[in-house]
Parts: C-alpha cells; sequence; structure tokens
C-alpha cells in the first residue's frame, strides 16, 4: 500500500495507528537481525508517539512510520551517525524536520545504519555494516544504507529520511531498488544533522514509489530560522518536463548492462557533454567534503558528550587517545587529508582551487539546464559489490565510486534516483538531475519512467 | 627607545543583549554554565545564526576608526584545540574583516574584524573546569599598524579608544580588566610577539618591560612571548618556526553578508558626535579653555550634563565646577560618571544659586558631595539648613557690630594698624553667620564700622 493510500485509510478509521506501528517495529526488529538496518529501534518513543496519535489522530502524515538516518538528531534516542565516539550520545534537542513530523503525526521508529559520519559509498566504515536486500554478502551502497535496505524490505507503510553529501542518497537507494529525492542544497533544514560537509549535506526522502515521496517533501521542505543557509524561497510548481538530454560522460561506463537498461527506458532525448565534471568533480569534491569534515570532526574529543576514557595526562594527549581509539581508519584518512588541504602553503593549492573550480562546474549545469528541464545519468557505474569485492579496493578507486553522484551534489542541484529493473538479481537505478528547486519536474518525470520489475 | 616599532590587536567584547550565534543573554547569571545552549557549546548538529546587533555595533566601530567597510563579508573557521573552544574551531573572520585601512589618533588601523569568545577555564587544585557563559560572546579584534613609539603612547590610544567605544555605547567600561591584547614591539632585533596581556595597566607594563629587555638583548629572530602579570616580565612561547597553523576555512553554515550602502549610511546617522569633534566644537562655542574642553568631552554623560547645565549657567563656570570639583568627588567616593545617578537639573539648580551670589564656595562643595550620594533638590536643602549668604546688609551690620562690641581689643589693634586683627573679626563674623556670609563683604562692613 502506498503511503498516501494508508494515510488516507488513517483519516477514514479505517486502520489502526497503534496495529500498524506494532507491526512495523517486529518487522523492524526481525529484519535488523539479518541486515543490520538500524542502530537504533526506537521503540518506545514510536509507541508513545502512535498511542498519542491513536487517542486524536492529526497531522498530514498521521500515523506514518518513518525511520531516519542515524546522522539526524532525535532527542533522547541514541544519534551518532554511525560512530563509535558519539556511543550513547542522546540529544538534548530533535532536528527541525524530526520536529517537524513528529508534529505532522509521524512516528519515528529508529536510526538507520550508515557509514560513519556519511564518510563512505558502501556503509562498510561503520560498526554496524548493513547487507543488500537481494544479497547478504552484498553492500547496500551507502552511506544512507541502512535507510535503503528497510525501505526496500518492509511490508508496511514507511518512509526513511536520509542525507547525502556527494551521493549518499542516490547511491544505496540505486543498489536496493527503491526510489529517493535528494533535495536542492538549503530547501531543507540541516539543522539537527551531524555534520559531514556543511556546503554539501543534505537532507532527502527514500520511498518505494517516487510517487510517494511529495508528501514527505512537504512537510520537511522550507525555511528554517535556524538555519542560515535554508532557502526562503519554495520550489517550483511547474512539473512539465518539455527537453531532456543524457549526459555523454556518464554513458562511458564499463558495464554495457547498466547503460543499455537506462537507455531502453527513455526515448526523445539529446546528448550532452559535460566535460569539466568528468575531470574534476571527484577531485572537486573530495577536497571540500573532507576539508569541512576534518574541522566537524575536531569537537569529538571526549569531553562533552560521546565516548571517553579516563582523564589521564595533559589535554593534547587525552584527545589524542580518544580519538584514536574511537575514530574507524576512513575518518582518520579524511581528518588527515582534509587538514593537510587547508593548512597554509597548501590551502592556495588545494582547498581555495577547488573552491573556485566548484563554480565553474556549477556553471556548466547552470548552462546544461538553460536548454534542458532533466539530465540524465545512470546512479552508480557498477552493481552492488560483494563485500569481499569492496575489501580489495584501493581508498582511490573507493573513491570513484562517486564519480556521477559528485557532480550534482556539488551544484547543490536536486535529483532522484528512480528503480528501472534489474540486472540479474540486483536493481538498476536511473539518475535524473533538475534545475536548483525544479524537484517537481524530477518527480513528475521519474514517475512516468518508474520500471520496478 | 628611538628605535621602537610596536603594533597591537585589542580584543574588545560588544555590549549585545544575547550572544553572536545564538539566544543566550550575555549577561544575568553568574553560576556557571547557566547562559548556555547546545549552539554556544557546539553540540553536533547545532547551527550557528548571525546576531544583526553584533555585527551593526562592529560596524559602527569600524565607521568611528574610520576603516574602509567590506561590501561583501564572510566568516571562518580558526581551528585549534582548547578544552575552552567547544566545537575545537573558533567563528571569526580572515580574508575580508568588516573593517579596513582606518585611521585614528594618528594610528592606522590595519583591520577590525568580529568573532566569538571561548568559553573560561577554572582552574581548582589539580582539577580544571570549564564555565561556557562566556563561550559566544561577540567580540571585535582591532589590529594596529606598528606606529606606536612609545608603550606610553599605547596606553594613550587605548584611553581614547575606550572612550569612543563609551560614546558608541557599544562598550562597558566594566569590561577594562577584561580586556585583551597581542602586541608587536621591536626596537633593533627581530619582531617579538607578546601574547594576551589582559588589562589596560598590564598592556602598558608588559611594553615597558619587553622595550627595556630588547634593548639589553635584541631578539635574533621572530618569537612570541607570554606575559607574566606576577613577575612582572615576559617568557618565550615559541619561535616563528614553530608558528600554529590554524587551517582556516570558510564558515559553511554561515552565508555571504552583504553590507549594503543603505545599512552603513544608516550606522553612520547613528553615530554621536565623537570626543574630539565635541572637544574642539566645546572649545569654540563656549569658549572653554583647550584641557577643560578635553576632560568633558572625554565621557559623554558628562560632556552631555555639561552642556544642559551650560544653558543656564555661564559655561566657564560650569566647566570649572564640573572638571575640577566633581571628578575630584567621583575620584575621593572611587565612583565614575557612568554609575552616578545624577539629576542635571539639580546641578543646575545648585550652579544658579552660586552664579547668583547666594551661595558660597564651601556651600557649592558640600551639596555636590552630597548630591552624589542620592537626588534631592539643593534650593530646599540650602534653605533648609540656612546656608544662604547673609546678605540683608542691616543683618549683616548688626552681626559685625555684635563682633566689634564683644571683641573690643581686636578692634583696637586694627585702628593701630595692625591688619591681622581685622582677618580675625571676619573669621568671628564667619563663624556665626555659619559661613554663609561673603568675607569679602565682611571686611567692608567691618573696616567702616571700626572707622
Amino acid at each position: 500500500m502506498i503511503i498516501q493510500h494508508y494515510l488516507k485509510d488513517v483519516k477514514k478509521g479505517n486502520i489502526s495507528i497503534k496495529k500498524t506501528v506494532k507491526s512495523i517495529l517486529r518487522e523492524a526488529k526481525t529484519l535488523n537481525r539479518k541486515y543490520n538496518c538500524f542502530n537504533v529501534i526506537s521503540e518506545d518513543l514510536a509507541l508513545e508517539l502512535s498511542e498519542a496519535q491513536e487517542r486524536n489522530s492529526k497531522g498530514r502524515l498521521a500515523g506514518l512510520p518513518i525511520s531516519i538516518k542515524d546522522c539526524i538528531c532525535v532527542k533522547n534516542v541514541e544519534s551518532r551517525a554511525g560512530s563509535l565516539i558519539l556511543k550513547d550520545y542522546k540529544p538534548p534537542f530533535n532536528a527541525t524536520i524530526i520536529q517537524k513530523l513528529i508534529d505532522e503525526g509521524a512516528i519515528i521508529i529508529g536510526k538507520t545504519s550508515q557509514d560513519e559520519f556519511g564518510f563512505g559509498g558502501f556503509s562498510t566504515n561503520t560498526d554496524n555494516i548493513p547487507k543488500n536486500p537481494f544479497d547478504l554478502d552484498t553492500s547496500c551502497g551507502g552511506s544512507s544504507g541502512g535507510s535503503a535496505c528497510f525501505t526496500q524490505l518492509t511490508k508496511n507503510p514507511h518512509a526513511s529520511i536520509s542525507e547525502s553529501t556527494g551521493g549518499s542518497i542516490a547511491n544505496p537507494s540505486s543498489f536496493c531498488g527503491v526510489a529517493s529525492l535528494t533535495p536542492t542544497y538549503g530547501l531543507v533544514s540541516r539543522y539537527g544533522l551531524i555534520d559531514y560537509a556543511n556546503s554539501l549535506d543534505k537532507i532527502g526522502v527514500m520511498t518505494k514509489t517516487t510517487q510517494e515521496i511529495n508528501p514527505i517533501l512537504d512537510i520537511i521542505a522550507g525555511k528554517d530560522e535556524k538555519d542560515s543557509t535554508s532557502l526562503s524561497i519554495k520550489r517550483n510548481s511547474d512539473n512539465k518536463v518539455k527537453k531532456i538530454a543524457i549526459i555523454k560522460e556518464a554513458f562511458e561506463i564499463e558495464n554495457k548492462e547498466i547503460k543499455d537498461l537506462i537507455l531502453s527506458n527513455i526515448k526523445d532525448y539529446d546528448v550532452i557533454s559535460l566535460p569539466l565534471n568528468k575531470k574534476y568533480s571527484i577531485p572537486t569534491y573530495y577536497i571540500i567534503a573532507m576539508s569541512e569534515a576534518s574541522t566537524n570532526l575536531a569537537k569529538y574529543c571526549g569531553l562533552r558528550y560521546g565516548a571517553t576514557l579516563p582523564l589521564k595526562g595533559n589535554f593534547d594527549t587525552f584527545f589524542s587517545k580518544v580519538r584514536s581509539e574511537y575514530f574507524q581508519k576512513e575518518s582518520k584518512r579524511r581528518i588527515i587529508l582534509g587538514t593537510f588541504a587547508r593548512m597554509s602553503g597548501f590551502r592556495d593549492a588545494y582547498y581555495l582551487k577547488a573552491m573556485k573550480v566548484r563554480t565553474l562546474l556549477i556553471n556548466e549545469y547552470k548552462k546544461a539546464f538553460k536548454k534542458y528541464d532533466i539530465l540524465i545519468s545512470p546512479t552508480m557505474p557498477i552493481l552492488p559489490p560483494k563485500f569481499s569485492e569492496i575489501n580489495k579496493l584501493t581508498p582511490l578507486q573507493n573513491y570513484q565510486m562517486d564519480a556521477l553522484t559528485v557532480g550534482p551534489n556539488l551544484a547543490g542541484l536536486p535529483h532522484t534516483s528512480v528503480p528501472t529493473g534489474f540486472i540479474g538479481k540486483f536493481p538498476v537505478g536511473t539518475m535524473l538531475i533538475s534545475n536548483h528547486l525544479d524537484e517537481e519536474k524530477l518527480l513528475n518525470f521519474g514517475e512516468q519512467i518508474e520500471n520496478r520489475d | 627607545m628611538g628605535n621602537l616599532r610596536c603594533g597591537i590587536e585589542i580584543h574588545v567584547q560588544l555590549l549585545t543583549k544575547s550572544k553572536i550565534f545564538c539566544s543566550c543573554p550575555t549577561s544575568g547569571s553568574e553560576e556557571p554554565n547557566s547562559r548556555t545552549c547546545e549552539i554556544c557549546t557546539g553540540f553536533p548538529g547545532s547551527k550557528p545564526v548571525l546576531n544583526k546587533e553584533a555585527l551593526h555595533q562592529a560596524i559602527k566601530v569600524a565607521l568611528a576608526l574610520n576603516c574602509k567597510i567590506a561590501k561583501t563579508t564572510f566568516f571562518s573557521r580558526k581551528s585549534y584545540f582548547y578544552p575552552d573552544l567547544p566545537k575545537s574551531f573558533q567563528i571569526t573572520q580572515y580574508e575580508v574583516p568588516i573593517g579596513s585601512k582606518g585611521k585614528f589618533e594618528n594610528i592606522g588601523i590595519t583591520r577590525l574584524h568580529l568573532e566569538e569568545d571561548p568559553g573560561a577555564l577554572i582552574h581548582k587544585g589539580a582539577t580544571c573546569l570549564i564555565d561556557y557563559n562566556r563561550s559566544g560572546i561577540p567580540l571585535i579584534e582591532i589590529v594596529t599598524e606598528p606606529d606606536f613609539k612609545s608603550p606610553n603612547e599605547v596606553r594613550l590610544f587605548l584611553r581614547k579608544l575606550i572612550t569612543i567605544l563609551s560614546y558608541l555605547n557599544v562598550y562597558s567600561k566594566k569590561n577594562e580588566a577584561t580586556m585583551k591584547a597581542d602586541a608587536n614591539i621591536s626596537t633593533t632585533g627581530e619582531r617579538v610577539e607578546i601574547k594576551n596581556v589582559t588589562g589596560l595597566k598590564e598592556i602598558e607594563k608588559a611594553l615597558e618591560y619587553e622595550a627595556v629587555r630588547q634593548e639589553k638583548e635584541p631578539a635574533k629572530v621572530k618569537e612570541t612571548r607570554r606575559w607574566d602579570s606576577e613577575k612582572g616580565s615576559t617568557s618565550l612561547m615559541r619561535t616563528k618556526e614553530s608558528e600554529e597553523d590554524y587551517g582556516f576555512i570558510t564558515e559553511p553554515d554561515l552565508p555571504k553578508i552583504e553590507i549594503s550602502r543603505e545599512l552603513v549610511s544608516l550606522i553612520k546617522s547613528e553615530i554621536p558626535e565623537l570626543s574630539l569633534d565635541k572637544t574642539s566644537r566645546f572649545q569654540k562655542d563656549y569658549k572653554l579653555k583647550k584641557e577643560d574642553a578635553e576632560i568633558l568631552s572625554s565621557e559623554k554623560k558628562l560632556a552631555d550634563i555639561f552642556e544642559e547645565v551650560a544653558k543656564k549657567i555661564n559655561p566657564d563656570l560650569a566647566a570649572k565646577w564640573l572638571v575640577r570639583d566633581l571628578i575630584k568627588i567621583l575620584h575621593y567616593n572611587k565612583t565614575t560618571i557612568d554609575e552616578l545617578n545624577l539629576d542635571t537639573k539639580h546641578v543646575t539648580e545648585l550652579l544658579d544659586l552660586f552664579q547668583q551670589n547666594k551661595i558660597t564656595d564651601n556651600t557649592v562643595k558640600e551639596v555636590l558631595i552630597q548630591l552624589i550620594k542620592k537626588p534631592f533638590s539643593p534650593r530646599e536643602y540650602i534653605e533648609k539648613n540656612k546656608l544662604l549668604i547673609v546678605s540683608e546688609s542691616k543683618d549683616l551690620e548688626k552681626i559685625c557690630k555684635d563682633v566689634i562690641k564683644e571683641n573690643s581689643t581686636a578692634a583696637e589693634d586694627y585702628k593701630k594698624g595692625n591688619e591681622k586683627s581685622i582677618h580675625f573679626l571676619t573669621g568671628q563674623v564667619m563663624r556665626k553667620t555659619k559661613g554663609t556670609a561673603d568675607p569679602k563683604i565682611v571686611e567692608k562692613i567691618l573696616k567702616k564700622l571700626i572707622k
């Protein structure tokens, strides 16, 4: 049952919210044992919220179960962004979007597993690694792996709130065969999102089908006084898609089957070349993301919240010990690379240069959108890999997996990953990119091309 | 010290109601960590929102120091680890400060920027506690060119700077003791930086110490030294080679700030006449002496009292009483003009009586001393206590006659030519009139009567 039908039935009183919530909590617990899709199942909060809704159901999402990526703060529920350094950290406040969802009657059911702080594309850089719904030896993608995994597996009405910095929503949606929207940067408030790279982080939505995204987006979008980068302008209401183009470089991938499957699903398209993005988007993305991330992670030092160690030695020694003990290897790598890129003497050549190139890349897209409503690319250049294959990748090969998704993320452009069918037992996603604030066009076109068989 | 060159960096806490990036109050309860929230303690997921008032105050100061105001500016993250810095980076300005290239008191102002104060460490025996009440209080950092040629020049500059800041209503003199400064100072050797000197007096002391020390042992490499206020000396912290690297990046949670021409003109229009302009206007309009005009304009409140009083009272007279006596009384009572609850009406009333020769010098002083303690009507007080000058000549003549009668020997002495006797007799009359008679008049009457 799609979300809209469920919400209608709840309103009519045909469905018991409590029953649905109990059922999804049971299901989450069972699935979690096999797939590790949750870091926390917030049973108490879910029951409390459903109790209140059962008594007096109100709000536009009354009774809808929603899972939340671990990096988004839920008051009094452990929120650790997939990291052991925030183990047992229970935020004293709700993220703005969590408050909005609760105010509209949504039921928060738990925190989904992810790469530590969003650092990765396979959800393997963490202590609780989610598994692909179609094969237990295979990755869900990442970093919002747990969200995509549970969205695919659940038989209950449900949406997942996830987050993307360089592709962390689109990537796992493609690998798990679900629909998703990563909105325009600033459309959804980031207040209460545990930062990866603030100039890139975007909160978005995952559902089974594209048509279910809009009711959730309607709630979470909008200006928030607490997030100075949130936009006061609304998204465009025009959803007519007149002209589309495929991105030439994005289809120069090795996997011919993916390419053919996606192209067989669309027609009447032009071909556009985005050479700057092909060449520079990966290095630009990683320099900016790591520079910002290395400053964001500096606060985790065992002094105020999260994991700590017995106080011993001077504070430098203490900080270092806590950080050495609790950060994953990938986080340490990004802290070191990010710190290097902004050190005096290297800052001009890396950080500042990347900021300039970012503007050039945005301009390249902006030019394309003068002519086209939507640009099309495969979401991922490969099918979901096995864990054993991921272990063999060098860090650089690992970063290359983001080749198709980092472009729109750097430019803050909205994009969807639309389920497009299967190759063997694994799903394939098509990525649609539109101009800023043209989410309606993406969702309209996405519905038309969606193919879940 | 002919070769001395010195530039300073001053940190000043602004006077906003709430902190720079959150709505916590900047003053109130002193209980540690009572004025904090998730933002000023840097909890995961919290985001800063700029307090516009802090921006406006910083622009105001920059304008008063004749700085160029940036059209577009932004914040940066300055990264370093210290337990009082909750995010492990400070939000400050790096590439484009709000103000630059200014000049004040003939000293070049390199830049003026806005930033957040860190928390405070409280050492208790072997443990160290952190109070985040201070964390997020808005600071401006003012950096000067190395234009100072003596520690004394620095002190005078800072005094005048503080005057301006109080005039602009962006600074509380209560913070004077916590005003922090770094200084660059060199004589014949390399440049030496002295870090984190707290308090105006300490700044001058540290510079004086360093100027003398460097004369004896000029620095061979650039170095940073720490001022120890207890020992009254500096010690080496580090040399140039091990300088800290703050890895500045743009603060991505705060959008660029456009400072429109309209905003700048609006803020300009809010700037009151500053002390320098006031001094020259007082000299011109009220014909005051330069020293008096300077003292009166050094405190906005004092200047305002003066102008109000001078509407009715001869300006010279008003200036004399305010500059000499009021300030002396304030010093004696260890209070400042800012803390003073003085009604200008009462001062005018008091000086008006003096101007009309109805009270004596002594009475003015006595009443002023009472007036700074609590407000009351000087006229009523004077009448009640019979302090008016006995100017009715009949009354005075009678008293004089009585005194001559009672002291006939002294009167005789004067007749014989002993000038001193007349002073004695005058004193006796003054005693009888409780000092309310004019001694010159008394003397005249006495002389007339004895002849």
